[in-house]
């Protein structure tokens, strides 16, 4: 399928959603995408699927950005996406009694995590299981997918290496593998539950995802709840359990949004290690958390070991008579890192770290029905200190000129729910920076806009195991700096994903 | 201990024989029988009832399980037999019926009514009682009946064949047969009934045994003649 | 303000609203962490009109595995399940607050749906909106034709509790051996009585007589109200049967304090028993068979 440079958006979107209907293309070989660097290094784009994929794009982009190499195809993917038939079996419900369509929970199914999968009838300890039953489950799409990117640099000449760089526009298409999940979670004992998700990639490379043990309901309180291990952020839109799978647009731009040149790692979607006291009324209606992480965006035995962030959540929601239930809210994350290390031979010594700078994601989230219609507004303001944005080395002075880096995104999401067994997505996503680490930076520099479309269909809906047939499209545009001096000083990059999969769950 | 049982049973089916609707007094068809059984019935088993020790006191000898109660040539008692298609209805009976608990049993173990029929519930035990009908087209309730209590006034007014238990003592067993007609009996041991007052036209009669199941016959009456009509069951041991 | 000190506040302020809902959330539990008495969703009286077409899409979302496509209780996962899903044709109801034999109030089945029942599969669907599950049992309605042609029973009278006293959990020990509790239930509440072993519901499936030593709620509620109403109404289809033909008034309120008595958390009706077993114990007689009770 080649598809020309130039089309203007709206006209692709329309052919693109006829071409979802359409048979598939044939089998080309498997996708082999080209970063834009210009030392010709080959940067693998097909996401992995550990825990931090989305993380690790990120970080390529952000070195592509701090080296002044214009972004590649900034593909976020991140697959992890959390349904549990080994529940479904436990107790006898199908996926549709906890999800509005699976992974997203209902209502229900947040009232059921809440309780550290529990449904509090005393039978929830694993005594009451019958013995061959073992809570695990998996999770793995098989896919044909096409990927697509403007203004990458190829040799002006295929095959010439020495005939220049030119700036064209690179497509690839093929049947492809996602990565699995495999994970097992429920109750160690009344009132004590766990999880463990191991997560690998497209070739079998397993990393964990997530990992911790919670005590439920202390003092026989819904209202305190501790969590210790690696889990995710109790963001009231999760993106682990959404409803978007491709490259571009598999995750949210705004939960991963790293300032232009920032050293700032994190992503307010990825998993962190920590320990997180929570709490929620008995029908989760009014839920809080706060959490103690460990400043190292959830990668274990990290170099920013002694140094901790904080993240704070409270939501409430409101019986909407006829139209559902309405969620609203609010949500900070307090992150810092280290600016001084020991080190060793001029080699920072890990863990070492001290004259912390801070930085901060705030905002609010809603998610609101309108009987089969939801709505997911998002708002995020990202700020990141100056050194941290300007990526001053550590052990040094501020670089001169340095300024914090901050930042506004946010996405409105919608689902409509034809069926419990047929969903329509649709999501518009934009980030704008507000202020960029050095006043030479053009002021757009960084800034996204990203637009996805989707369906998923469950052929059949039981409580046993799970089929999705998922269709996408996802188009993203990034403010990259130019090659070229004519450009002008930054170029917009379009990336787009169409993806057709067979999404399954047992 | 046989002579006890039947002399009750023999009691009750007078009694329901009395308690025959008060009609015009006009002659009317009568169709009278016997209900026999062949092939080989269960054999019943003696009830203990050492878990109310206020009751066993009350038998000299074990009573015996009442699923199949049989005489002499092969006649087959608490057989329900009645009038299940043909005539009207008619209005329910002024007098009720009663259903009583003593030596934690059921007497009558069989007990037929009409619908919206006044039905008299007793207990006269030293015990409790629950008294548990397990309908399934009328409304199924469950009440205590302490001893000393006041009877349970009811009226069933659908058509249902319903088992009566007690919680409490899970040996006890009974039978509603709420039926559309006034024109029922259930037959003593000797296994024979007598259906009286019947109106000129075609009737269906049935015969109704918890076990073994319903057989129904036609006859016509004319007049005031007496119809004969014999049923004969087959038995099954289980 | 400075833009860190600003930070500082309202970060401090995200803090303190978490800390201050915990606290608030804590207090406002009733014993064992569930709605006070008297308070919570149990007691809002059910006030939307359902819609049946509405409330079978959602049946089939959530209730379908279980209660099945015909509302018999007869869904995929039933052969897995003890106790058995509710049959809906026969529109016999275990939790109620009408009369043994008469159907249940809207009231009674949202209270059953929202608070789910202990020791089964039925969850507690407490996040459900009312109007949802007015829907849904407006659907559930449709299973059975006595929905059209009878009311819900006129539901039992429950009087205002009356105190807590050492009398009156002697007079409801005097009624558990009178009107022979223990004969079902045991001596302690066990569940183990000489009639206990061997008994079945309406559906021939077993069944157990309530244990009250080992939980903290009914089937059919967790307060003393609720306690009152399901000796009062029986448990249509179990063996639990209806007492108010012998159990009037005020004098249920004695049973109900007993009752509470042989349960294992710490209620008020406990803490007097055992402070005035500690010097009385001597006195009672036995609950059972040949004992009076007292």
């Amino acid at each position: 399928m080649r598809l020309t440079k130039g089309m203007c958006g709206a006209q692709w979107l329309t052919i693109s959603a006829l071409v979802v209907g359409a048979s598939l293309g044939a089998a080309t070989t498997a996708a082999a995408t080209v970063t834009r660097h210009s030392d010709s290094t080959i940067v693998v784009q097909r996401a992995a699927t550990d825990g931090n994929a989305a993380r690790d794009a990120y970080r390529a982009y952000v070195a592509s950005i701090q080296n002044n190499e214009p972004a590649a195809m900034a593909s976020y993917a991140t697959k992890r996406v959390k349904l549990i038939p080994a529940f479904a079996r436990k107790y006898g419900l199908r996926c549709s009694a906890c999800h509005t369509a699976w992974p997203e929970l209902n209502s229900f199914g947040q009232q059921f995590r809440d309780n550290g999968y529990q449904l509090k009838n005393e039978r929830d300890s694993p005594i009451y299981q019958n013995n061959s039953y073992i809570p695990i489950t998996l999770r793995a799409t098989p896919q044909f997918h096409a990927e697509r990117a403007t203004k990458q640099l190829v040799d002006a000449t295929p095959g010439d290496g020495a005939s220049g760089q030119a700036e064209r526009t690179v497509s690839s298409h093929g049947f492809d593998l996602s990565g699995i999940d495999l994970w097992t979670a429920g109750t160690l004992w009344k009132n004590v539950s766990f999880v463990l998700l191991m997560s690998a990639d497209n070739e079998g490379s397993f990393g964990f995802e997530a990992m911790h043990v919670r005590f439920d309901n202390l003092g026989n309180s819904s209202w305190l709840n501790l969590k210790v291990g690696k889990f995710e952020l109790d963001n009231l839109i999760s993106e682990k359990r959404f409803l978007f799978l491709s490259d571009n647009g598999g995750s949210y731009a705004t939960y991963h949004f790293s300032a232009p040149g920032s050293s700032v790692d994190f992503g307010i979607g990825d998993n962190q290690i920590g320990a997180e006291l929570s709490g929620h009324s008995l029908n989760s209606y009014t839920r809080y958390s706060a959490a103690v992480l460990t400043s190292t965006d959830g990668e274990p035995g990290g170099e920013n070991f002694s140094s901790y962030d904080a993240n704070l959540n409270v939501s409430q929601a409101f019986d909407g008579g006829k139209m559902g239930v309405e969620r609203i809210a609010a949500y900070a994350y307090l992150g810092q890192r280290p600016t001084t290390y020991q080190t060793i031979d001029g080699e920072e010594v890990p863990g070492t770290g001290s004259n912390r700078k801070t930085f901060y994601r705030a905002g609010v989230a809603g998610d609101f029905f309108l009987h089969k219609l939801e709505f997911l507004p998002f708002y995020l303001h990202g700020n990141d200190n100056a050194y941290l944005a300007s990526d001053t080395p550590p052990d040094s002075p501020l670089l001169p000129g340095a300024r914090d880096a901050s930042w506004n995104g946010g996405f409105l999401e919608t689902h409509y729910y034809i069926s419990p067994q047929l969903v329509l997505t649709q999501r518009v996503e934009a980030i704008r920076m507000s202020q960029q680490a050095f006043s030479d930076l053009p002021n757009k520099l960084g800034n996204v806009d990203a637009y996805s479309f989707g369906t998923r269909w469950y052929p059949f809906m039981y409580s046993r195991a799970g089929l999705a047939v998922h269709g996408e499209y996802s188009l993203v545009k990034t403010v990259s700096p130019a090659q070229t001096a004519e450009e002008g000083s930054t170029v917009n990059i379009w990336t787009s994903s169409l993806l057709f999969a067979l999404d399954f769950d047992f | 201990m046989r002579m006890k049982i039947l002399a009750s049973v023999g009691l009750v089916v007078l009694t329901t024989m009395a308690l025959a609707p008060a009609r015009p007094p006009m002659a009317g068809g009568t169709v009278t029988g016997k209900v026999t059984y062949t092939g080989t019935p269960p054999k019943m088993k003696p009830i203990d009832m050492a878990k109310e020790p206020s009751c066993a006191k009350e038998h000299a000898t074990p009573v015996m399980n009442e699923s199949v109660v049989t005489g002499p040539g092969n006649a087959l008692g608490d057989v329900v037999v009645y009038i299940s298609a043909g005539g009207a209805a008619g209005a329910p009976p002024a007098q009720g019926v009663t259903f009583d608990q003593k030596g934690c049993q059921y007497i009558p173990h069989v007990l037929a009514m009409q619908a919206g029929q006044q039905l008299e519930i007793r207990n006269d035990d030293q015990t409790s009682h629950n008294i548990h009908p397990m309908s399934k087209v009328n409304p199924e309730w469950n009440k205590s009946q302490p001893p000393g209590a006041p009877p349970i006034q009811v009226k069933y007014e659908k058509p249902e064949f319903i088992p009566v238990k007690c919680n409490v003592h899970p040996w006890m067993h009974g039978y509603f047969a709420v039926l559309n007609t006034s024109h029922s009996a259930v037959t003593g041991a000797d296994g024979s009934f007598s259906l009286t007052g019947l109106p000129p036209g075609k009737y269906t009669v049935t015969a109704w045994q918890e076990r073994f199941g319903t057989q129904s016959q036609e006859v016509t009456i004319t007049g005031n003649e007496t119809a004969k009509l014999d049923f004969v069951l087959k038995a099954t041991e289980y | 303000m400075s833009r860190v000190a600003r930070r500082i506040a309202s970060v401090a302020g995200l803090g303190v609203a978490c800390v201050a809902i915990a606290a608030a959330g804590v207090r406002a539990q009733g014993h064992n962490g569930l709605p006070p008495e008297g308070q919570g969703s149990d007691r809002k009286i059910i006030k939307n009109v359902g819609r049946p077409s509405v409330g079978k899409e959602e049946y089939i979302r959530y209730c379908v595995g279980c209660h099945g496509d015909h509302g018999d209780g007869v869904g995929e996962n039933t052969q897995w399940i003890d106790p058995k899903p509710r049959d809906f044709t026969l529109a016999v109801f275990k939790c109620r607050s009408t009369p043994s034999g008469t159907l249940p109030t809207d009231q009674d089945l949202m209270n059953t749906i929202r608070r789910g029942i202990v020791h089964s599969n039925m969850p507690e669907w407490r996040p459900l909106p009312d109007q949802m599950i007015a829907d849904i049992l407006s659907y559930i309605k449709t299973f059975s034709p006595r929905w059209k042609a009878e009311q819900p029973g006129t539901p039992v009278e429950v009087p205002a509790e009356t105190p807590v006293t050492t009398e009156s959990i002697l007079a409801g020990r005097a009624m558990f051996q009178k009107f022979e509790c223990w004969k079902c239930h045991g001596p302690e509440g066990r569940g183990n009585g000489p009639s206990a072993s061997g008994m079945t519901d309406s559906k021939d499936q077993p069944i157990t007589p309530y244990d009250f030593t080992t939980s903290d709620r009914f089937k059919c509620g967790t307060s003393n109200a609720d306690l009152y109403r399901i000796f009062m109404t029986g448990l249509d289809g179990t063996p639990m049967a209806s007492f108010s033909d012998n159990i009037k008034g005020d004098a249920g309120w004695d049973l109900v304090h007993y009752l509470r008595t042989l349960q294992p958390m710490k209620t008020p009706e406990a803490t007097i028993w055992k402070a005035w077993l500690a010097t009385h114990a001597g006195e009672l007689k036995p609950i059972g068979p040949d004992a009076t009770g007292q």
